[in-house]
């Protein structure tokens, strides 16, 4: 038994005792560790059986079957399990989303409809109690998105533990979140507003986005030409959309959305992400042609349509596979609760015809590549970050447990408020003399 | 007494054109005997009097026939080229009636001794309210309507109906027969709007109101022999009901779908009503049913344009079921018909009653005969109105409605052009003095003498004209023709005149003449003789069948099938059988199924002969998953919201058969559903156990035998926590409230029990209205009945506990039962199940401490617990709920399994039936790709009963007949000239719920969004 687990149980058992103490954040890594004798899936490469990853100060410096092994390393046994990267949830609201229902909790949807200067990893809340559930199953790495009608904000690629939401910034802004206006007309005898008001309403929209990016070009031109020239934050945060360091993320569901949101993309010559993509394998060639990715939530969903076939929305990720679109599978299903069941959406997919390697690159490499992130984390490589897990078997089998994580080569605690309940109430049985 | 009431009504309406009215000024004393002539006469459906004449006196036709003596007296009428039939009758009319202040939305509450829900308006009177509105009349008969049965428009209950005929003069003369239905409707109301806010508990305030009638009248009767008691209240709206509770008069029952036709049947049933049905147009997904319930229907006729395909976007989000209702919607009364359904048809749901003959048309082309097109307006519904002597045709001593057509009745081309109702004449389309229509030869005087042609064509009363020189032809503007006088200008440039001519003249025999003013200031004459007549164009091509492309399936639409699964021996063998019971997992192993039940699970077993073998090699093999808290297959509303208790509305009254998340969840290994009241009030609805039986009625979905059970909830919800800020003042805004309703609630069901008890033991007494909430209760209490709670906190969850053992009822289960990991021990000591989420937690507060360890901490200290779905969408996949038991403190995998198999049959008490795999139970089971936990499997086939109701392969078939065939209904709609009457009313088919949402706020919206 390593000293490690050791520690855990420790922990585990002092949570009897102090259940009222939360997971501390780990001190960074200051001694090398090599994992020995595990499954290593690199997903960038072959699987490793019996393999060795080594870290130091934060990143891997050795991946192998065998690997020279630094004389002060700790060496932790890891045969039988399985190591993973950690998995990379591609939309969530972590952090910005304590209860639901209470809306003093919650910091997802700033007021207006162009708020390009809000960002979401200065409001993440790092002591939320849904971090340390989610981190337990394996996600160690979640994009912070935003809400709002429009232009929502800038998003955030966060890293689940930190002492403070700077420590847990991976990178940041990643993109800019534009919720896309709906684009259907209704014609039913309930809808609030007759066709022509609809159609109003969507060219409205379209008007405001596009003035509003309009307007940050003149004023990035202006300010170019005149550095005097007042600040706008807006604008100003519209800066990278437009050399294209940053993509524009949209949310969309529907056909004539990403077919709005890819015109209205090239037209910009802005680099586009589509989030949501119910109807995205629709128009699969569309994207694949001008390099639209796809981060697609929730699988586990109904159809939108009645006559949908019933596993529509589990095929989504399989038919994007098939037409060469780069996807990723995320989210719990529109509610950050159930984000620690992300991978569970991949198998879902799988389950329905997306090749397994695949399943899990959606969850891993290609949520990175998505998210420009890809130099750090998604794979088990030499130079990235030891963002990684160890597990006693598929991630993506509910059944299976994540038993270490490590976050930059720190090792993260797995216990939870709970973990933390579970423990205190055996105890309970056991004073009754229940359970034993 | 009713009786006598309806005698008097009938003297009454031979009365009608005689007046009490005083005469103001000079008395009128033109006579009322006319002789229509030189008629073809369609006296009733089938028959057919060429030249033929009509004699009327004092509005009664006292003579039909081709060869009837004019008598000496009579006004003469030539009719040459008309046609008369018996005036339409329409009987779901808003003729007449003052419009509702707010039209949809829950009445006033009105004054005097009213029913306390304002729904209940039964004593409305539309006659006592009734005037003739000369607008509105003038259209009906426009239309072809000379009677209609004007129906109140508000409410639940709606009231009472009267009988007028659509003759101008005043309320008096036009009654003929007044207070004649009751109507009652289910058609949907809208939400929050007060008690009732919701389809289920509109029927629950139906029922209690007919039994509200019942006691009113006994009540009234006892307490009048014997006065020296309690004294119990004058209510009119309860009086009026009384005839119709008794069966003595007939209630019609309004509805939107076809559903609903079965629940007006089943309220009919219970309470032997003599009913009608006022239907949907969605009789013909089930036409037998229909026809089961063995009462006239009348139909609307509002069949729906085609469906906007025009772009690929619109043609993907056009819904399948909304193109098959358009190819079907116009054979609806064909299809009636054809059963044997007797049907009259209305225009109510036409925008405009101007449409019904066109639509009666499109019902022709969808196969209805003619001559039941024609019953259907006129015999039929005079017969359901008692009438039949009075109104329907046009025989000797009926009234004078007659509508006279210059074509049939039911063809595009023809108009109405005189009503007569009761003896008096309108002129709808005046008859044009002469019939313009030819080609001429026109020769000009004058000045300058010259000839041209002239081709008239256009509608008789409205001409077009063409000029005509040689090879030239000039079309003529300001055509008019009016009172016999024909006028138009001609740009006569290219004729060989300069300028504009004006002409005019009249035609007298043969011949037109008149005046001509040409350029100039100059004028001159003008004749012209006709070379040859107008020829009517034959309008028969019109009447094309336009047959429905797809034969019908049930439900219909999507994934329906044209017949229900059948049901089969069968011999499932080599598959690992996971039993739920106490042989465990069997690897290798074979299963029997005989007439819907299992013979057999074990290994090495011989297939029976007959049987269907199903090779299982590397599949597994479990039990129907079964769903212990559900909300789908429920129609319009979850939640009855608009009191805190509500005992009295029953999920069973509003199953809904066609809910495309049966199959979803079919599709999904599940085959047993406890159907959920929501948790908006503490003590909330009756649940139904419904096993997924797609394509079967809503009746065949009940799980035969089921103990029956009751929605409680506790928390945030009954407490209106999160509902918005308007919600603070209905009680309970506490959990301490919601303790005292529940202890009121019981209490006051323990003495009501009791006061019934007395009051059937002395018939002197006024007895106790029969309280079907406190009824229910009731049963709780002796243990009739189960109650399965939504609960999250571990204070709510001891409260409800310790309240079960003041009053010594049994609790089923506790639903979410979030916090039941702290007081496990207490439940196990009750024998309570626990229907727990998986790993729900952090939604709102009362489940910050909710933890997916909770299933193995209850289940460890002996409690029965089961995973539930209460989402439409989880319930497909609820073995991957179950694998989480597996996770979450590592349960045996066979354990977290019977977390959806066996434990909540057991919580239901239908474990005898189903939940395991054992000799003698339900062959309802599922055959899985591979380990039922894994992520990586997926369901293959659903047998409940030996039918097997999903199959993965027949579905990748289904999923290529409804494309091909969508697509070329899309095509058909595509080029479709048929116009219908409007755009389709949406599909109302199926709804989102959960209540762990603020399912209040959301349920309009969620109806929506389909």
């Amino acid at each position: 038994m390593n000293r490690i687990l050791r520690t855990m149980i420790v922990i585990l058992c002092t949570a009897v005792l102090l259940p009222a103490s939360t997971p501390v954040p780990a001190k960074k890594q200051e001694r090398p560790i090599v994992l020995i004798g595990g499954t290593i899936h690199t997903v960038s490469g072959a699987v490793i059986p019996n393999g060795m990853l080594l870290f130091e100060n934060g990143r891997i410096t050795a991946v192998g079957t065998s690997v020279t092994v630094p004389a002060n390393a700790e060496r932790i046994d890891v045969t039988g399990k399985h190591v993973y990267p950690g998995l990379i949830n591609a939309a969530s609201n972590i952090g910005l989303n304590e209860i639901e229902a209470v809306r003093a909790t919650i910091d997802i949807t700033e007021t207006g409809r162009i708020n390009p200067n809000v960002r979401t990893d200065v409001a993440v809340n790092p002591e939320s109690e849904l971090i340390p559930t989610t981190r337990a199953n394996g996600i160690l790495v979640s994009h912070v998105l935003p809400g709002g009608p429009l232009i929502a904000g800038r998003t955030s690629a966060m890293l689940m533990d930190g002492w403070t939401n700077d420590e847990m910034t991976l990178r940041s802004p990643v993109g800019l979140y534009v919720s896309w206006p709906n684009m259907r007309v209704s014609r039913s005898p309930f809808a609030r507003q007759s066709e022509e008001e609809q159609r109003k309403a969507i060219e409205n929209s379209l008007k405001e986005l596009r003035d509003a990016f309009n307007d940050a070009r003149a004023y990035l031109k202006a300010k170019k030409a005149d550095k005097e020239h007042r600040t706008d934050l807006r604008w100003e945060a519209m800066a990278p959309l437009f050399d294209r360091t940053i993509p524009m993320i949209v949310s969309a569901n529907e056909v004539s959305q990403i077919q709005s949101a890819v015109q209205f993309a090239n037209e910009q010559n802005v680099r586009l992400i589509i989030h949501g993509g119910r109807d995205s394998w629709k128009v699969a060639s569309l994207l694949k042609e001008n390099g639209v990715g796809v981060i697609v939530e929730p699988v586990h969903d109904l159809p939108n349509r009645r006559w949908e076939e019933y596993d529509l929305p589990f095929t989504v990720p399989a038919r994007l596979h098939e037409a060469g679109v780069l996807f990723a599978v995320s989210g719990g299903g529109n509610s950050t609760m159930n984000d620690r069941n992300m991978a569970y959406q991949a198998a879902t997919a799988s389950a329905y015809g997306l090749p397994k390697e695949e399943a899990l690159r959606s969850i891993t490499i290609n949520a990175a590549k998505l998210l420009g992130i890809d130099a750090q984390v998604g794979s088990l490589e030499t130079g990235k970050d030891a963002t990684l897990i160890v597990t006693n078997g598929d991630p993506l089998e509910i059944m299976t447990n994540v038993e270490k994580a490590y976050i930059q080569g720190r090792p993260v605690e797995l216990r939870s408020r709970h973990t933390d309940l579970w423990k205190k109430y055996e105890e309970k049985y056991r004073q009754l003399g229940i359970v034993k | 007494m009713k009786i006598l009431h309806l005698l008097l009504l009938f003297c009454c309406t031979f009365a009608a054109a005689q007046s009490s009215r005083q005469t103001e000024g000079i008395r009128t004393n033109t006579p009322a005997v006319h002789a229509l002539k030189n008629l073809t006469i369609i006296p009733a459906p089938g028959k057919r009097i060429e030249n033929g004449t009509i004699i009327i006196r004092d509005g009664v036709i006292r003579a039909v026939g081709a060869n009837v003596a004019v008598p000496s007296d009579a006004r003469e009428w030539d009719c040459t080229g008309l046609t008369a039939y018996a005036g339409m009758i329409d009987l779901a009319s808003d003729y007449g009636q003052p419009k509702p202040k707010n039209p949809g939305s829950t009445p006033e509450p009105p004054r005097g001794p009213a029913y306390w829900n304002p729904n209940v308006l039964s004593d409305l009177s539309v006659a006592a309210q009734f005037m003739p509105d000369k607008e509105a009349s003038e259209k009906l008969r426009a239309a072809g309507f000379t009677t209609v049965l004007s129906v109140p428009q508000q409410g639940i209950i709606k009231g009472q109906s009267v009988l007028v005929n659509l003759g101008a003069e005043d309320a008096n003369s036009q009654i003929l027969r007044s207070d004649l239905f009751q109507h009652i409707t289910l058609a949907s109301l809208g939400f929050g709007q007060g008690y009732p806010d919701s389809h289920m508990g509109a029927i629950a305030l139906i029922r209690q109101s007919l039994i509200d009638a019942g006691w009113y009248a006994d009540a009234q009767r006892i307490y009048a022999k014997n006065p020296a008691q309690e004294r119990p209240e004058e209510n009119r709206a309860l009086a009026a009901l009384g005839a119709a509770a008794a069966g003595k008069q007939l209630v019609v029952f309004e509805t939107n779908d076809e559903q609903k036709a079965f629940r007006a049947g089943a309220i009919a049933k219970e309470f032997s009503l003599q009913w009608a049905l006022r239907g949907s147009g969605y009789e013909y997904r089930r036409v037998d049913a229909v026809k089961a319930l063995n009462v006239p229907v009348i139909l609307p006729v509002n069949f729906p344009d085609a469906p906007s395909v025009a772009s690929p976007e619109d043609a993907l989000n056009v819904g399948y079921e909304e193109l098959r209702h358009w190819d079907f919607a116009s054979e609806n009364p064909a299809r009636l018909r054809k059963a044997g359904v007797t049907v009259a048809l209305t225009a109510a749901m036409l925008k405009d009653a101007g449409k019904f003959r066109s639509m009666v048309g499109t019902a022709i082309d969808g196969g209805l005969s003619q001559n039941d097109a024609l019953a259907a307006v006129t015999t039929v519904p005079a017969q359901l109105a008692g009438m039949e002597k009075q109104l329907g045709t046009l025989e000797p001593g009926k009234i004078a409605n007659i509508v006279l057509m210059d074509g049939g009745l039911f063809s595009e081309k023809s108009s109405v052009r005189e009503t007569w109702v009761e003896g008096v004449r309108y002129e709808v389309k005046s008859v044009p003095a002469a019939d313009l229509r030819g080609s001429w030869k026109l020769s000009v005087t004058g000045p300058s003498s010259d000839t041209a042609r002239l081709e008239i064509a256009g509608e008789a009363d409205a001409p077009t004209v063409q000029m005509k020189k040689g090879e030239k032809s000039v079309k003529a503007s300001s055509v008019s023709y009016f009172m016999g006088h024909l006028s138009f200008s001609v740009e006569g440039d290219s004729l060989g005149w300069k300028g504009m001519l004006r002409l005019s003249g009249t035609m007298t025999g043969g011949t037109m003449a008149g005046l001509i003013d040409l350029p100039g200031g100059v004028s001159g004459r003008w004749s012209a003789t006709l070379t040859a007549a107008h020829k009517e164009k034959s309008d028969s091509s019109r009447h094309i069948s336009i047959a429905a492309s797809f034969p019908l399936v049930y439900p219909d639409g999507a994934f329906g099938r044209t017949e229900l699964p059948k049901q089969q021996d069968l011999f499932v063998k080599n598959a690992t059988i996971w039993t739920s019971a106490s042989a465990g997992v069997l690897e290798g192993a074979d299963m029997i199924v005989s007439k819907g039940k299992i013979v057999k699970v074990g290994k090495g077993l011989s297939a029976p002969s007959g049987a269907l073998v199903i090779d299982a090699q590397g599949k597994h093999v479990t039990a129907g998953l079964i769903d212990a808290h559900s909300h789908t297959a429920i129609s319009e509303g979850v939640n009855e919201a608009g009191q805190a208790v509500t005992a009295e509305v029953r999920i069973g009254d509003v199953v809904n058969a066609d809910d495309i998340n049966i199959y979803r969840q079919l599709a999904g290994g599940l085959t047993t559903i406890n159907q959920l009241h929501g948790s908006a009030n503490a003590m909330g609805g009756q649940n139904q156990v419904s096993k997924l039986r797609w394509g079967m009625l809503p009746e065949q979905m009940k799980f035969e035998g089921a103990i029956p059970g009751i929605k409680f909830a506790l928390g945030e919800n009954p407490k209106q926590s999160n509902w918005g800020e308007r919600f603070t003042t209905r009680y309970p805004q506490t959990r301490m409230g919601v303790e005292q309703i529940i202890r009121d609630g019981f209490t006051a069901a323990r003495e009501y029990e009791k006061a019934m008890a007395a009051a059937r033991s002395t018939p002197t007494l006024v007895p106790p209205r029969r309280d079907l909430e406190l009824e229910t209760l009731v049963e709780i209490l002796n243990k009739k009945r189960l109650i399965h709670s939504h609960c999250y906190r571990q204070d709510e969850i001891l409260m409800l506990m310790k309240v079960s053992d003041d009053f010594g009822f049994q609790i089923g289960t506790l639903q979410h039962i979030l916090e039941g990991y702290k007081v496990a021990d207490e439940m196990a000591k009750r024998g309570i199940g626990a229907s727990a989420f998986s790993d729900w937690w952090a939604y709102k507060y009362e489940v910050v401490d909710a933890i997916p360890y909770a299933g193995k901490l209850m289940h460890d200290a002996g409690v029965l617990v089961s995973y539930n779905s209460d989402s439409n969408e989880m319930a497909r996949r609820m073995n991957l709920e179950a694998a989480k038991a597996v996770k979450y403190g590592g349960m045996s995998e066979t354990d977290a399994l019977n977390f959806v198999t066996i434990n909540p049959a057991k919580q239901l008490r239908i474990d005898s039936r189903v939940g395991s795999l054992e000799a003698g139970k339900d062959a309802d089971f599922v055959i899985w790709s591979g380990h039922p936990l894994s992520t990586y499997s997926i369901c293959e086939q659903t047998w409940i009963e030996g039918r097997r109701f999903f199959d993965r392969a027949e579905d990748a078939a289904m999923r290529q007949d409804l494309q091909v065939k969508k697509a070329e209904l899309i095509q058909k709609a595509a080029t479709s000239k048929k116009k219908g009457a409007g755009p389709a009313a949406p599909s109302r088919r199926s709804f989102f719920y959960s209540c762990h949402e603020e399912e209040h706020d959301h349920a309009a919206e969620q109806e929506m969004m389909q």
